[in-house]
């Protein structure tokens, strides 16, 4: 003991003594003898720290830079090895685990709650401000094809998923801030269940509805010219007179390229979620959590504002979505340039037509639905 | 009210797994699930260390404070135990672990994971103390016999401890002593002294 | 007391209109009888009705291209309905422990998801169409709506049940099951077995009087 005491010492005098750049943690001792304590160095090694430098930018900066890192660093440099052959095993302590917890219970859920509540409010005061926009000379009854089956049947395929995935989505987020206190944990732990397994099995058909939609929509999305000036007018929501439109006016087209981009980015991160045999990590799957509910909180919010705008927002906004036509009113105020365009293609169908092909006797405005029975 | 503890004696652990077998044995935990491992560090360098590793029991569980349906509970004995019936497999406790406790029977696509098990400290459920159904979805309660964690018991080196934070943190004060060094300065090399 | 009701008295009544309901619409159709074809026959009756039964099965020619998304819908819905009725593996031991006596090889969980997904999909877009439609809605009936409605909760509560891990949504799952065989024999949904008699009769109509259709 004697001995090692006065080697250490030796060894410590010699160091200081020759050189100024060997950093003083790191004292230059005979071999066979490790100055450092063992135990810190291990938890040097487990925290995933250089030196002492580092301390302090743990629990610092943005948790989905600090995931991607570690990511990049876990892969060069794995932290241990384990006899236990499972994902992670070899992870003595991950931790960011604790900090996506604490992003996802308090920072995620919060914000998503007053989000969802702002969105509700917002849209209520502007229906109170605003009411239902009308169009301009009232309904005409002569009718003009909008979208084909087809395309209706894309577009609620896809709404119908969107909406399931919504709310067990949601479920499962703010189910325990708000639903538990109401059912108790038991006949939450139900509709939690329901909704976990509903998720993931509905989850991959939203990416295939989401390309059947790309594929029949994306030509009359793309950006043109005139669409700044929609822009610019506030989009006929703002102040009076309408703005100028072609098919899809720019709200719409902006509305169809988030859901297309914004549900590409949900898509796959929840394929990577929803698939753990694949062995990504729990810091991958951190990271994508992450992005997959910021992401479909987005498109939740401001979905809730399109539903709004194709139902009671705007007269005769849904029919084209209902019957696949619209009145040459409603297109004429709201996308003038197509409008202009049907006018002089002459695609316009006269009201008894339109009530002749949705199988209503001319005179008659009983709905279609009452007949089959 | 005792608050128990596991402490792995990072010096003594010789990476033997005997305390993972022990476990997977009394419990008769199924094929895929480990609810302790052993994890080496600078495995073949200077400086290799090996610690066993389970669910630490934690004061302020990640894993509780994540869970959607609230399905985890601290007993007056300072044990983390979580309820089955209520437990949706879907996974969010194991990403917030540090030690990577929680285990999923399957890892199948569409997240079908199953149920999540974990070390109960040898204390078993909410279920009935020795029902049949605690056994099977939580293994042997040893605790209410007056036991301890088999894992601990049964350590050949005596690296793994479990019990009352109070008692370890004696062994562990001795045994620091004992190596003529603090755990908090620099000290030297155990094996070389 | 409910799960002893679904899993007992409610599920043996179900299982028993089911089977007689079914049973009897058959009988029924069989005795209907059709006037006697006094027509010398052109052509063989039971070749064309064999002929038609399998023509029927893709769509003709000239119209496959307008029917193509109801005809790849109906054959996801179908075909995915099918796999996970008879090869998911909670089926597979239901109907050992509880009918049968006897099982098969199940398929992995993972099919069984996607045949779900192929379902659901299917069912989806087809009843979609029937809205969307004018055609298709106007010739839909209440009874098509149930129908559909009625097929699809059931599919969607076996998807909630999908843990395997809780007794309610099993037997949430197994009571709309039973209202969907109770439904079953009044319904549409007979044409599970009615269509091939059905299609044999056009079929023999058609070879009898020599329609190559």
């Amino acid at each position: 003991m004697l001995s090692l005491v006065l080697t250490l010492a030796f060894g410590l005098q010699l160091s200081s003594a020759d050189a100024s750049n060997i950093p003083p943690q790191k004292p230059n001792v005979p071999d066979g003898v490790s100055a450092l304590n063992p135990g810190s160095d291990l938890w040097r090694e487990v925290r995933r720290r250089d030196g002492v430098g580092e301390f302090n930018e743990v629990n610092q900066g943005v948790l989905v830079k600090d995931l991607l890192s570690e990511i990049q660093r876990s892969r060069q440099v794995p932290q241990g090895i384990s006899q236990v052959n499972q994902v992670d095993s070899g992870v003595m302590i991950n931790a960011k685990g604790r900090r996506w917890a604490a992003f996802r219970m308090t920072t995620l859920a919060s914000y998503s709650g007053i989000a969802l509540a702002a969105i509700f409010v917002i849209i209520i005061t502007f229906y109170v401000v605003r009411g239902k926009v009308p169009i301009e000379g009232g309904l005409s009854g002569n009718m003009v094809k909008r979208f084909t089956d087809y395309e209706r049947i894309t577009h609620w395929t896809l709404a119908v998923v969107f909406l399931l995935l919504a709310i067990t989505g949601l479920i499962l987020l703010l189910g325990r801030p708000l639903l538990i206190p109401l059912f108790g944990k038991e006949a939450f732990a139900l509709l939690a269940s329901a909704s976990k397994e509903g998720h993931n099995l509905f989850g991959p058909l939203f990416l295939v509805s989401l390309i059947m939609m790309l594929i029949s929509f994306a030509r009359r999305n793309i950006y043109e010219k005139g669409d700044l000036t929609w822009l610019l007018k506030g989009g006929g929501l703002i102040g009076k007179g309408h703005a100028s439109g072609g098919f899809f006016n720019m709200g719409e087209k902006t509305w169809y390229w988030m859901v297309i981009l914004i549900g590409l980015v949900i898509s796959i991160s929840g394929l990577i979620l929803v698939s753990p045999n694949f062995g990504q990590g729990r810091l991958i799957m951190e990271l994508m959590h992450i992005v997959h509910a910021v992401s479909a909180m987005i498109l939740i919010v401001v979905s809730v504002g399109h539903m709004y705008l194709g139902s009671i927002g705007s007269e005769g906004a849904l029919e084209g979505m209902k019957t696949g036509y619209v009145d040459i009113n409603w297109a004429d105020a709201h996308h003038d340039r197509w409008g202009k365009h049907c006018h002089e293609e002459d695609l316009i169908v006269s009201a008894e037509e339109y009530a002749r092909m949705q199988g209503q006797p001319a005179d008659s405005a009983e709905p279609a639905m009452e007949q089959g029975k | 009210m005792a608050q128990m503890k596991f402490y792995c004696d990072a010096e003594r652990c010789i990476e033997c797994n005997a305390c993972v077998t022990a476990c997977k044995n009394e419990h008769e935990i199924p094929w895929g699930v480990n609810r302790r491992r052993v994890v080496t560090i600078k495995d073949g360098e200077q400086g290799e260390r090996s610690l066993s590793v389970a669910c630490m029991h934690c004061a302020d569980a990640p894993c509780a404070t994540v869970c959607p349906v609230d399905c985890f509970y601290t007993t007056g004995d300072g044990i983390v135990l979580h309820d089955k019936d209520i437990c949706i497999g879907c996974g969010y406790c194991f990403y917030a672990c540090p030690f990577g406790a929680p285990q999923f029977p399957e890892q199948a696509a569409f997240a079908s994971r199953g149920k999540m098990d974990k070390c109960t400290f040898c204390a078993g459920g909410p279920e009935e103390d020795h029902s049949s159904n605690e056994y099977k979805k939580y293994g042997r309660n040893r605790l209410s016999e007056g036991k301890l964690p088999l894992c601990a018991e049964m350590c050949s080196t005596h690296a793994l401890l479990a019990g009352d934070a109070d008692v370890l943190s004696d062994i562990y004060r001795k045994r620091v002593i004992n190596r003529g060094a603090s755990a908090f300065e620099w000290g030297v090399n155990q094996l070389k002294s | 007391m409910i799960q002893y009701l679904i899993d007992g008295p409610l599920w043996y009544f179900s299982l028993a209109v089911f089977f007689i309901g079914v049973v009897w619409q058959l009988i029924a159709v069989v005795f209907t009888g059709n006037k006697a074809d006094l027509s010398v026959p052109r052509d063989s009756a039971a070749s064309g009705a064999i002929k038609t039964f399998f023509s029927r099965f893709v769509p003709h020619r000239e119209i496959a291209p307008a029917i193509m998304l109801p005809v790849v819908a109906g054959y996801m819905f179908h075909l995915g309905l099918f796999a996970l009725l008879f090869f998911a593996a909670p089926h597979v031991v239901f109907l050992e422990e509880n009918l049968l006596g006897f099982g098969w090889t199940p398929m992995p969980h993972w099919a069984f998801i996607v045949a779900a997904q192929f379902a659901f999909f299917g069912l989806i877009v087809l009843w979609l169409r029937r809205l969307v439609n004018p055609v298709s809605r106007l010739i839909s009936t209440l009874d098509d709506h149930i129908a559909a409605i009625l097929t699809f909760v059931v599919m969607l509560t076996g998807c909630f049940a999908l843990l395997e891990g809780s007794t309610g949504l099993r037997l949430l799952h197994r009571f709309t099951v039973e209202l969907w065989l109770i439904y079953f024999p009044f319904s549409a949904l007979m044409h599970t077995f009615t269509f091939v008699p059905s299609r044999m009769l056009t079929g023999a109509w058609f070879g009898r009087r020599g329609v190559d259709a």
